[in-house]
């Protein structure tokens, strides 16, 4: 007895340095308190070695349960990832109000341009409604134009202004399953991989993620499984050119082409061959001109591309009769500080004067030279511009003709 | 040596035949030293917890990763209390299935039924603590159970849920009946069921003239062996503790939403498959019942078994008790089993 | 086997008390092992630390003569003869706060009084108030340091 008595002591006394091997085992717990929320959070236990998201976001103000959503004490994880929002993308259309929102960050006020998330649902990227209204156009399920359906129901932030304003008040549901021509019923199949709740279509070239995070997180060309960890407003065309510029869409088909040439450098990747621009379309990125409000909407609901995107050559270049629209910044919180503090390249101060466009968004990164003229730095290349005007030159530019035709009439660059 | 207060607590000598291991397969020894594990696991894991909605998702999260060791007592306190139901389960099964029920222990056998209830009554409220997704059908099927009851079910529900509905109050209850009210019971019919199996005669064995082996152990032995039993109960705890982690899902966030999914802790398995089939109250209260009753009857409306056929496994004397609580048994199993088994329909 | 007959000179310890002892010291060993276990159990502190640093604004408000109390730091800033200094106002005697009175410092809980500068001037204390540490940050902010 006293022998088994040993055995069970031995026994016992493994258990307990097996018991010790196995606590140790467990990853250190690393802590972080973010300020804006007070609370600890232990996921850089396993994540430390994520790069920041933007310099915007730090992780000592932000952490990183704030945006992401999680358990923030698990160390396990299954149970650490379980209540995480929008899977790896917390920007996600579906769950963006709750992790990029607040009344201090992106569901703040209209007045002060902080409402981007409640926006964004109105405008065409997310809405898709003028490629919807085009086809049930087409193939007559509607009598005109006019945007009847969406990719999600939604409702204008700003109503119609008048009899004449023809932007919709509301949007239903487009519910493919429910239509009755069998095209727009194959449309709905094939053709909407192109909107910010839609997944992309595989391949490094059309590699993007939903929501927020389709623009603002630069990931085309990479593979899809090596995901990105960052957030900046620094977009290069490539990533408009995860949705734009892929292909066509086949009506006879119902079907996308994808674009088959294979180019070598950036004036042939910018376009498909079938287009015709001028030098700044290409030298220049996306973000250098067409702005905030084109691309994330400003509240209204749009029938198309063609009524939510008007930036124009006269709005930087000016016509025969008159310069760009102007506005020097008066304080410290004009919306083009803010704006140019994400950007270090663009030296902005209280003083500059900048390009406004017909609608009092500015063109941050234009500016007035003492001595009168134009320069623009651009965002992602970072190179300085001069801007020639139209005033003054030999244009002979007709300020109600700005579709691009009749400017690449003359201007167009041959490849 | 002089008798310690552990010697004392047994008597001078005991049978040696009726005190083997494969006799009584020491299950109400185990179930003592499980008792204890609980005691001591859940004193330690009170210096953390925090019975609030808000925090007792996340003071369990912190016990099982931040605390040091946090995570092998609440693993070790969930295993002992899986394995104490299983375990008391098994000490009826051998009191039945030997006639160690029979007068004068039918008081005992009681007693021991009461404490059987009272540790899945343990088991169910420390469930509930975990205030988590996983515990949905105790808080929704569960208390409605209680609320099906004719007549007082309604009275009954709001005693027990502290309200008309699931709320902190609720916790603090549960966490009240867990942690003092059934502890207190259990104590108190605990040492009066451990000194009643002294008083009638311990071990239920053949009278001496009737007994074919005259060996007989002394305390000391029997300390000896119960000490070596405790030694391999903790090591084996301990391992599984070590290596099995307690089940812990993400902190309930809205009690009042219901899941599609809602799973009965495993040894409520059986009700929650006998409420697909009928009534809440038939099925959910009135047939657990029953099995109580039933069990708790046999000694009294069955015939005694003759005290020659004491001290081993299936006397001839109690075969038809044997029969009903072996039917019982494949019941609860079968139908434990039905709803474990992934279904089409 | 009794342990006097042939193993008197050899010193053997009998078998039995060997297997005794050594089954009881692996038990003691077990025991300080859980003991030590239980200790680390107890050390956690769920609750972070409270802040010790308070920054106090640009330290240019704070001229000679100054004698302002901060309320949430248990503190007092004095600009006197020792120059910028700052003294805590818990009670060195059993840690209540003291009240500022007509010249100093009282104690309401057992009587213990300071002048303007923490010097102990009567009461059960037996120290003056405690100097804590005053730092001016990058962007010419005072620091103060309840902890130093």
């Amino acid at each position: 007895m006293r022998q088994r008595i040993l055995v069970a002591t031995v026994l016992l006394v493994f258990a307990m340095l097996v018991v010790i091997w196995q606590v140790n085992r467990q990853p250190r717990a690393v802590v972080i308190t973010p300020t804006l929320t007070g609370e600890e959070e232990y996921c850089l236990s396993c994540h430390a070695d994520l790069p920041e998201i933007s310099a915007s976001h730090p992780i000592e103000s932000f952490g990183c349960v704030l945006c992401h959503g999680g358990e923030r004490l698990a160390l396990e994880a299954d149970l650490a990832h379980a209540t995480m929002r929008g899977g790896r993308n917390p920007s996600d259309l579906a769950v963006a109000d709750v992790s990029c929102g607040g009344s201090e960050c992106h569901t703040g006020s209209a007045e002060l341009q902080r409402d981007h998330v409640s926006r964004v649902q109105t405008s065409l990227q997310a809405t898709y409604a003028g490629a919807i209204a085009s086809i049930r156009y087409t193939y007559g399920v509607q009598a005109n134009l006019t945007a009847q359906k969406a990719i999600s129901a939604v409702q204008a932030l700003h109503p119609p202004e008048g009899a004449s304003d023809s932007r919709p008040q509301a949007l239903d549901a487009f519910n493919p399953s429910k239509e009755t021509h069998p095209f727009v019923q194959a449309f709905g199949e094939n053709c909407l991989t192109c909107h910010l709740q839609a997944e992309p279509l595989p391949g490094p070239a059309f590699n993007r993620l939903t929501g927020c995070a389709a623009c603002h997180t630069p990931s085309t060309g990479r593979d899809p499984e090596q995901p990105l960890h960052q957030l900046t407003t620094v977009i290069p065309y490539t990533q408009c050119n995860a949705c734009h510029n892929r292909g066509n869409y086949d009506l006879r088909q119902m079907d996308f082409v994808p674009r088959s040439d294979t180019p070598s450098d950036r004036m042939n990747d910018y376009y498909q061959p079938i287009a015709q621009f001028t030098r700044c379309e290409f030298e220049l990125d996306c973000v250098d001109c067409h702005t905030r409000q084109e691309a994330m909407g400003n509240g209204y609901l749009y029938n198309n591309q063609a009524e939510q995107q008007y930036v124009q050559c006269k709005t930087c270049h000016g016509t025969l009769d008159a310069a760009p629209l102007t506005r020097t910044i008066q304080d410290e919180t004009d919306i083009a500080l803010r704006l140019a503090y994400l950007n270090p390249a663009i030296p902005l101060q209280v003083g500059d004067t900048i390009v406004v466009t017909e609608q009092d968004e500015p063109l941050w990164n234009l500016r007035q030279l003492p001595d009168g003229k134009f320069e623009m730095i651009t965002k992602v290349t970072q190179v300085r511009y001069p801007v020639p005007l139209v005033m003054g030159s030999g244009c002979t530019q007709n300020p109600e003709q700005q579709e691009s035709s009749t400017c690449h009439a003359c201007h167009d660059v041959q490849r | 040596m002089r008798p310690s207060f552990f010697h004392h607590l047994h008597p001078p000598t005991i049978p040696a035949r009726q005190s083997r291991f494969r006799y009584t397969l020491g299950a109400g020894g185990y179930s003592v030293f499980l008792s204890l594990v609980l005691v001591i696991s859940g004193a330690l894991l009170m210096f953390y917890y925090i019975p609030t909605p808000e925090q007792a998702g996340p003071s369990i999260q912190m016990i099982t990763f931040l605390v040091p060791f946090g995570g092998l007592i609440r693993n070790l306190h969930y295993w002992a209390a899986q394995l104490l139901v299983v375990v008391a389960g098994i000490h009826l099964l051998r009191v039945i299935f030997t006639g160690a029920y029979t007068a004068p222990r039918r008081f005992n056998y009681l007693l021991g039924l009461i404490l059987f209830v009272l540790s899945v009554f343990l088991d169910f409220t420390g469930y509930v603590l975990r205030w988590d997704e996983g515990v949905r059908w105790a808080l929704v099927a569960g208390t409605n159970l209680v609320q099906s009851i004719p007549r007082i079910g309604p009275g009954l529900y709001r005693l027990v849920m502290g309200g008309t509905q699931p709320s902190p109050a609720t916790l603090t209850r549960f966490y009240a009946w867990h942690i003092f009210g059934l502890v207190l019971i259990m104590l108190i019919v605990g040492a009066w069921h451990i000194f009643r199996v002294r008083r009638d005669g311990g071990i239920a064995v053949p009278p001496p003239d009737q007994r074919t082996a005259p060996e007989r152990i002394s305390r000391f032995e029997l300390v000896r062996r119960e000490g070596l039993a405790t030694l391999i109960g903790i090591t084996i705890l301990l391992l599984a503790a070590a290596f099995i982690p307690a089940p812990l899902a993400p902190p309930m966030s809205d009690v009042t939403a219901q899941t599609a999914d809602a799973s009965a802790p495993w040894f409520f398995l059986w009700v929650q498959q006998l409420l697909k089939v009928g009534d809440a109250f038939w099925m959910g209260v009135f047939v657990p019942l029953a099995v109580i009753l039933i069990l708790g009857g046999l000694p009294y409306f069955l015939p005694a078994v003759p005290s020659t056929e004491l001290g081993r496994w299936f006397p001839p004397g109690g075969r038809l008790a044997q029969i009903i609580v072996a039917a019982l048994v494949i019941a609860i199993l079968g139908l434990t089993l039905l709803a474990v088994l992934p279904t089409g329909a | 086997m009794p342990a006097t007959t042939s193993n008197a000179k050899t010193n053997a310890i009998p078998r039995r008390d060997f297997l005794t002892l050594a089954w009881k010291s692996l038990l003691a060993v077990s025991g300080a092992l859980s003991f030590a276990g239980l200790l680390r159990f107890f050390s956690h502190e769920p609750y972070p630390a409270p802040v010790t640093k308070f920054d106090l604004g640009p330290a240019g408000q704070f001229s000679p003569g100054t004698h302002a109390v901060i309320a949430e730091a248990r503190s007092v800033i004095v600009y006197g003869s020792q120059g910028l200094m700052a003294y805590s106002l818990i009670c060195p005697h059993l840690g209540c706060t003291v009240e500022s009175a007509e010249e100093g410092f009282e104690c309401p809980c057992h009587g213990s009084r300071f002048d303007a500068e923490g010097n102990l001037v009567q009461g059960p204390a037996s120290q003056g108030l405690k100097p804590l540490n005053l730092e001016v940050n990058e962007a010419g902010n005072l620091i103060l340091d309840t902890a130093a």
